[in-house]
């Protein structure tokens, strides 16, 4: 049986090719393993083998992902890979990012097995663990060993066509999707293992973390509601028409700023929603459902409310990272503060 | 207490049931639940949990919530977190159809009943109804 | 109070001309059980039959699983207050047949009973395809209605386990284990240095085809209260739950608790094994304020410094198990919840109804979603009929090959909330 063939990505520092100074590099592809990629061999023994090692500066990759992408997956394909695999990026983010967006990519766009590893504090994980396979790693090279250890095993069972087990069996971030497994012990002695060290104030790993609760304590009520400067922000994705910025339809990492100056209402005509999570025929037939401009203009005219504030605040709420969206909110309230909004109407889809 | 409920059953045992007042609408299970919210949102209180047994709401067409039957002072935000949690829940589920035969259609109505008979017997517990029928549930043992 | 089990172990089942144990074989005969459940005049007719561990059975609907136990010293008698009088029991001595179970099956109610499978996936996956299993298949009288049904069946099963028990009685068993809880002020010198350490007991308790009986009082009925945990080995706590065969606890469940068990295994070394509290899951929301504020105060009368509470169930126990967290954990008491999960088929979804953050140390019994397709087996005991519509089936689950294709939850003790398997999520 011939080796299956496998291509690993890896940035400018573990090709040895520099440090941040080097990170401005182009895509390059050089023959055979290189660097971490010379770890694997031993592991892979006679199954498989790295036939080519794609490799890109951090910040050229950040900085021109769409072209990045494009340059390396086009060095990747020629290579002819039955399986791709990045990194590992242990707490490195940018490569981290890296690693999981051509991880993504290659999984898209070339239909193989693709793996990656970092650690699960590195933003890449947040990002991407849910669209491939993040083996779990320490949070410097000095996991190296156990990371390859842990990455050749899972690479290994995906050529092999194994199921995949549960992220505790095969190492990997959890995906957000709850997969049995068989443990050793029955729950009820896995139940006084966890108490006794949660006695002893030793750590411990629940097999279920809740839900996160990102609790917000309220605000006390707006005292004149009919004087006060509403404005609106929402994550539906109502946006003017044509997208101007871009906002992606899941996963957002940015928002707009609408004018509302002399707006009425929302017109189908003119605005649209971005969103790619759900039926957006209501919403594109009138954005006001979404954002209620029209209401509000109203209310204002009735003089139930004081004014609405002159901007919007949109962004997708489809998939988007808990830290990016409340990174966006911390951004445009100093604005809302500055200018003296005292309420703001949030509304999701 | 109010019941609403979209089993035939239900009205047919508790319509005439001191203390109750039986809500009958022939609705689906989804639409029941929203209907519940409704009653929430205009001030009612939630007396018994929304997802009472263990049919999942998947495998059932039936079911009887019990509320407050006035209005109260306040909106009661832990009603509307429990029924929002469980419309949740009912749509989650939804989406792995089972078919549900006609001929199960009288014992899913039966177990139905049977919940909101055991929550309609603490009812009865906690405040004694004049005049009261024997509990419940121990009438209802034969369909 | 001080337990003996006797075990006396079971390898294999087989009819007999007298009902007795040798060598390890368990004989029965048919007649007499048939006699004994005929006896109930609810019951039309009853067929005996027998699966053990590997064979090409299936059993279903199953609607209980219960051990044959007897009590050779000490008061009261097997399953006190349903079929022996009512007596404070879980002292003294008790022999067990380990290794044989009496398994009812009927169709109480069109839908929701269990699969058990002796051998294939499905074996796997349920605690009772290790066990010689003892079917009874029950029909009984037309028109009987569902509660009557329902305890008819119940009481066969149990009288059955009596029955069988009994042959335990005068045989010397091949293994002994003692299980012994002191007073609570004598428990604290016994242990000065050792955390204190309670298990929370909820009971499924919403109606029909959803009770749990203790003592033969109906736990819908019951405040929160206080058990030695040896009691349950004598069958002081039976199921009359049919509903949800992956989570429900069956009778053996109660009588081989495995959280009573796995305590006692560290009781002495790691910790000190201090109490059981058992309460309720209600329907109606003041119950549950009720019993929850009541199991939390209990466990801080009794000093507890860590408790591990057990569901059963899903929806509204969730809401109950999360009180119950909340209210223990704002006493100063470290706690751990077992459940088990609903995340759908494919795993994505939430997997609870209801959710709090202390309950922040969470084993689970795995995902009950999940999909499995179970080989064609060469024999059914029951009825396949109601496969297509057990929680867990479809219609479009049963292939032309044979092999039928449901979610776990339709088997028998697959996600056991009390930690029965070795099933679990991540």
């Amino acid at each position: 049986m011939s080796k299956k063939r496998v291509v690993h990505y890896i940035n400018q520092f573990f090709a040895q090719i520099g440090g941040e100074e080097m990170a401005h590099v182009k895509p390059e592809y050089r023959e055979g393993p290189l660097g971490p990629g010379l770890a694997f061999g031993p592991a892979f023994g006679d199954h498989a083998e790295i036939v080519g090692t794609v490799i890109c500066g951090d910040s050229y990759f950040n900085e021109n992902m769409e072209e990045a992408k494009a340059e390396l997956l086009k060095m990747i394909k020629a290579a002819k890979p039955d399986l791709f695999i990045a990194g590992p990026a242990f707490n490195a983010g940018r490569y981290g990012v890296a690693c999981g967006a051509i991880s993504e990519a290659v999984k898209n766009e070339l239909g193989i097995p693709v793996l990656t590893g970092m650690y699960e504090e590195n933003p890449g994980a947040d990002m991407f663990k849910s669209a491939v396979y993040i083996v779990s790693t320490r949070n410097s090279a000095v996991g190296m060993r156990d990371a390859v250890k842990k990455m050749s095993a899972l690479a290994l069972k995906m050529l092999k066509d194994e199921p995949i087990g549960a992220s505790s069996e095969d190492h990997y971030i959890p995906q957000g999707i709850r997969v049995n497994l068989f443990e050793k012990d029955r729950g009820s002695k896995r139940a006084v293992d966890m108490l006794l060290k949660k006695l002893k104030d030793q750590p411990y790993v629940t097999e279920y973390p809740m839900p996160a609760f990102d609790r917000v304590d309220p605000q006390p009520a707006v005292k004149d509601i009919r004087s006060a400067k509403i404005a609106l922000v929402t994550s539906g994705g109502i946006v003017p028409k044509g997208n101007p910025d871009h906002i992606e339809s899941s996963s957002a990492t940015k928002y707009g700023r609408y004018d509302l100056e002399g707006v009425n209402y929302l017109s189908k005509n003119r605005y649209a929603t971005a969103h790619g999570g759900y039926d957006p025929s209501y919403a594109n037939e009138d954005p006001d459902r979404v954002v209620p401009v029209d209401m509000m203009r109203e209310f204002e005219k009735e003089e139930k409310i004081g004014s609405l504030y002159r901007y919007f605040f949109s962004t997708v709420g489809n998939g988007t990272a808990v830290k990016n969206a409340k990174a966006f909110a911390e951004e445009f309230s100093k604005e809302l503060i500055e200018e003296n909004v005292q309420a703001v109407i949030l509304t999701s889809t | 207490m109010k019941v609403l409920t979209n089993n035939p059953k239900v009205l047919e045992q508790f319509h005439s049931y001191p203390a109750v007042t039986v809500d009958y609408r022939a609705v689906s299970l989804h639409e029941l639940m929203v209907l519940v919210r409704d009653f929430v949102h205009a001030r009612h209180r939630l007396l018994t949990h929304p997802l009472s047994g263990s049919v999942k709401p998947n495998e059932t067409l039936y079911k009887s919530i019990g509320l407050t039957e006035q209005p109260e002072d306040q909106l009661c935000l832990e009603s509307l977190n429990l029924i929002e949690q469980s419309i949740s829940t009912v749509d989650r589920f939804a989406r792995i159809r089972k078919d549900i035969k006609e001929e199960h259609h009288q014992d899913l109505q039966l177990v139905d009943l049977t919940l909101i008979s055991s929550a309609i017997d603490s009812l009865a517990a906690a405040k004694p109804l004049p005049g009261t029928p024997p509990s419940g549930s121990s009438r209802l043992s034969s369909t | 109070m001080r337990l003996e089990l006797g075990y006396i172990h079971i390898t294999d089942i087989r009819f007999g001309d007298a009902s007795k144990v040798e060598d390890g074989v368990l004989y029965v005969n048919a007649e007499e059980v048939e006699a004994l459940v005929l006896r109930d005049e609810r019951i039309t007719s009853v067929k005996v039959d027998m699966a053990r561990p590997g064979e090409s059975v299936r059993i279903t609907p199953v609607k209980d699983v219960i051990e044959p136990r007897v009590k050779v010293e000490g008061p009261g008698g097997m399953f006190p207050g349903v079929i022996s009088p009512v007596d404070t029991v879980g002292s003294g001595k008790t022999h067990v047949l380990k290794g044989a179970a009496v398994v009812t099956t009927g169709t109480i109610v069109g839908f929701q009973e269990g699969i058990l499978d002796m051998s294939g996936v499905g074996a796997d996956y349920t605690p009772f395809s290790k066990t010689n299993n003892l079917v009874l298949v029950i029909i009984p009288r037309k028109g009987l209605g569902s509660h009557e049904h329902e305890h008819a069946v119940r009481e066969a099963g149990l009288k059955t386990a009596v029955y069988l028990g009994e042959l335990a009685r005068e045989l010397t068993p091949d293994s002994t284990e003692v299980f012994e809880t002191l007073p609570l002020t004598e428990g604290v010198k016994q242990f000065p240095d050792l955390p204190r350490v309670g298990y929370v007991q909820m009971l499924q308790s919403q109606g029909l085809l959803h009770d749990t009986y203790v003592y033969g009082v109906d736990a819908k009925r019951i405040l929160p209260t206080l058990m030695s945990p040896t009691e349950v080995m004598d069958g002081a706590i039976i199921s009359g739950n049919c509903v949800s065969a992956c989570d429900k606890n069956p009778t053996y469940v109660h009588q081989n608790n495995p959280i009573v068990h796995d305590l006692f295994a560290r009781h002495g070394k790691d910790l000190n094994f201090a109490a059981m509290i058992i309460t309720n899951e209600n329907v109606y929301l003041a119950d549950k304020i009720r019993s929850s504020d009541w199991t939390s105060n209990l466990c801080a009368f009794l000093s507890l410094d860590g408790v591990i509470i057990s569901e059963e169930g899903f929806g509204n126990p969730d809401t109950d198990l999360m009180m119950n967290c909340r209210k223990i954990t704002d006493k100063g008491i470290k706690t751990v919840v077992i459940t088990d999960e609903y995340a759908g088929q494919d795993g994505a979804s939430q997997s609870l109804a209801d959710a709090h953050e202390s309950a922040d140390a969470l084993v689970t019994g795995g995902n009950a979603n999940q999909v499995v397709t179970l080989p064609r087996m060469d024999k059914i005991i029951g009825s396949e009929e109601y496969v297509g519509i057990i929680a867990g089936g479809w219609d479009q689950n049963k292939h032309e090959d044979g092999t039928i294709t449901v979610e776990i939850q339709a088997i028998t003790g697959a996600t056991s909330e009390v930690g029965f398997a070795h099933l679990s999520a991540r």
